[in-house]
């Protein structure tokens, strides 16, 4: 395995205008060739940091090291080059198909040319087809489901042939067929060199697929490592104030079961309701 | 494409897309469709607008022996029929072609930018600024305080330019105040636009017996035009749509939204600020000299994406020879349906424009769901 992590994250804060410290001290690093969770609650600081690790924003200090190689200096078309994106949902406007959403992730690649080349053509006929979306690359986006949308997405983000993918809630708006779906695609694309780091709120699913987890807590880094080690009843008791059964099913994965938020008879005591 | 899907397809479609197998092919063969059917309409048209007229039908080698001897003759010592040609009918028919083609590009442009079908290019309250200064000139002889003889051939123009910037430049400043983003554009343009809408009504009230010559201005007319005019419209429009067309794959990129755009490399912000500055510039032209002719601007990118697809490397061309081809067509039925009496042309595209709009709407209107 290559010896430089494919991201390093050094001592990142991100303070912003309104004073809020939404990313506190972050530092960790992610190898090459895996699939990582990012985990934590509503507000814990995860797209925060993506956003400061694809340049969205620039962080208040710290730094960010893509392949040993700061991203601060670089143009916002070299980032795209090495950190593509995958949006929790998205709406194509005027009937965009999907050949034509897809083929956007060759942009970065395209400076000073009007069409793509012949090149670009056939990488994106070949993804298509490796995301099962082949037969419908003449279709308006917005006219497919969810499922086939979110698919779509990942593959216009894995076009753009990044080294770090950055996955926001893929799951979020779909059903439990999908879900698997879209992480068994995920799984299948770090065979290749690229690191895919996933904001999920769905810890089973994180903890089942993911070779990392990530986990935050108030714009802090809580834990990092394999999930089967990393997440446990008080983990979760800790970042989420859930009392949670953790256990592996017959197979050797991980489940994640959440018990109750409030303490027993808290609801039941309370005039308010 | 499917093979049965290509069986299914309708010779027209063979006729734009050609036998490419792949995409770039097909999109390759769409631009040179575009190009040299967009040139056979655009020529045709124009051809038309120079041989019929109230004053007269000419035969087009009639029309283009008479414009070439005018040419030759270099504008002095012309027979009637020359004059008619090469002083009349010829600066209408550019001029016409030119803001066919400027309000289309302006209106595809922004609605790439702001993502919305539905805005035109008189969304960020330029319309209503050059409206406003054109009637203050019109009806109360508004000489910005004696700066410009009120003889200027450019005098409504110019005001009309100057209004409209000055709106847009308002409008901008709003937005930037709400925060830049789509939805504040549309917004401080429909506040600014109705400020100058209100001006307009007032003044109009106040207009006595100039009330016609402002609700002329206002309905969009080639009836005044000259060589000075004609060209003071084309030669900005075209540097204008080269400028917008250099854009045209940024304008793809938006329509994913301004995240996914930024996060590709784009810097949003500036390439919003340029072509809305761009556009409203080139409709600031387009209205100067004609007024306020609506529908085009609208309809034509539309007509232009349900033809030819959304990537915008084809539907700014196709809004160039579509927008252009449409506004003289519309200008020659404005002159000839009531002889003798000049129809708002703003009136004729519209008219022209529904039912070709409404077919394609009822075939592909599905592209704009969700």
């Amino acid at each position: 395995m290559d010896e430089t992590p494919i991201l390093e994250i050094r001592n990142l804060n991100k303070i912003y205008e309104n004073g809020y410290h939404a990313n506190k001290d972050v530092s960790f690093s992610l190898p090459s060739g895996k699939l990582v969770g990012l985990i934590g609650p509503n507000g814990c600081g995860k797209t925060t940091m993506m956003r400061s690790i694809n340049k969205m924003h620039i962080p208040t200090s710290g730094d960010i090291l893509i392949d040993g190689e700061s991203v601060l200096p670089k143009t916002p078309t070299e980032v795209a080059k090495l950190v593509s994106n995958v949006p929790a949902e998205m709406t194509a406007s005027f009937g965009l198909t999907v050949f034509e959403t897809v083929m956007l992730g060759r942009y970065p690649y395209l400076q000073n040319m009007w069409w793509e080349t012949e090149e670009d053509e056939s990488l994106v006929e070949d993804v298509l087809k490796k995301f099962g979306v082949y037969h419908l690359q003449d279709r308006a986006l917005n006219m497919l489901s969810s499922g086939e949308q979110q698919r779509v997405l990942i593959a216009k983000a894995y076009v753009q042939q990044p080294r770090l993918m950055l996955v926001d809630e893929p799951t979020s708006h779909l059903d439990m067929k999908y879900k698997l779906d879209v992480m068994e695609y995920l799984r299948a694309m770090v065979k290749t060199d690229m690191t895919i780091l996933v904001a999920e709120h769905d810890i089973s699913l994180m903890a089942r697929y993911c070779d990392l987890c990530v986990i935050m807590k108030k714009g802090e880094l809580v834990a990092i490592g394999d999930p089967k080690k990393v997440i446990t009843p008080e983990l979760i008791q800790d970042v989420y104030d859930v009392s949670a059964t953790v256990g592996l099913d017959e197979e050797g994965d991980i489940y994640v079961l959440p018990k109750r938020y409030h303490k027993q008879g808290e609801l039941s005591d309370s005039e308010s309701l | 494409m499917s093979e049965q899907q290509k069986d299914r397809m309708p010779t027209l479609r063979m006729l734009i897309d050609g036998h490419g197998d792949t995409h770039i092919a097909r999109k390759r063969h769409r631009m040179y469709f575009i190009l040299g059917f967009g040139t056979l309409l655009s020529v045709i048209i124009f051809v038309m607008m120079l041989c019929i007229g109230p004053t007269g039908l000419l035969n087009p080698i009639e029309a283009l022996s008479n414009l070439f001897s005018a040419i030759g003759k270099d504008g002095s010592e012309m027979t009637p029929e020359e004059v008619m040609v090469f002083s009349s009918r010829l600066p209408r028919a550019i001029a016409a072609f030119a803001v066919g083609f400027g309000l289309s590009v302006a209106g595809a442009a922004y609605q790439a930018v702001i993502r919305n079908p539905l805005v035109d290019p008189y969304i960020m309250g330029v319309s209503s600024g050059a409206g406003t200064l054109a009637i203050a000139v019109i009806a109360f002889d508004f000489t910005f305080f004696g700066l410009i003889s009120s003889n200027s051939v450019f005098l409504i123009a110019i005001a009309a330019i100057i209004g409209g910037l000055f709106a847009f430049l308002l409008t901008m400043a709003l937005a930037h105040r709400a925060g830049s983003t789509t939805n504040a554009y549309v917004l401080s343009g429909v506040v600014i636009g109705l400020v100058f809408g209100a001006a307009q009504t007032i003044m109009i009230v106040f207009s006595g017996n100039k009330v016609s010559d402002v609700l002329l201005w206002l309905f969009g007319s080639f009836a005044n035009i000259t060589w000075e005019k004609a060209l003071f419209i084309l030669v900005p429009s075209i540097i204008l749509c080269i400028l917008i067309m250099r854009y045209a794959k940024e304008m793809n990129l938006v329509l994913l939204g301004e995240n996914q755009a930024r996060q590709m490399g784009l810097n949003v912000k500036r390439f919003n600020a340029i072509i809305l500055t761009v556009a409203s510039i080139l409709t600031a032209f387009c209205v100067a000299f004609c007024g306020i002719i609506g529908f085009v601007g609208l309809v034509i990118p539309h007509l232009c994406r349900m033809i030819f697809g959304g990537d915008h490397r084809l539907v700014l061309p196709a809004s160039i020879a579509l927008g252009g081809a449409l506004m003289m067509a519309a200008d020659l039925a404005a002159r000839m349906i009531i002889p003798g009496t000049e129809l708002p042309v703003g009136a004729i595209t519209t008219l022209i424009g529904v039912p070709v709009f409404a077919y394609l709407l009822f075939v592909r209107g599905k592209m704009y769901n969700g």
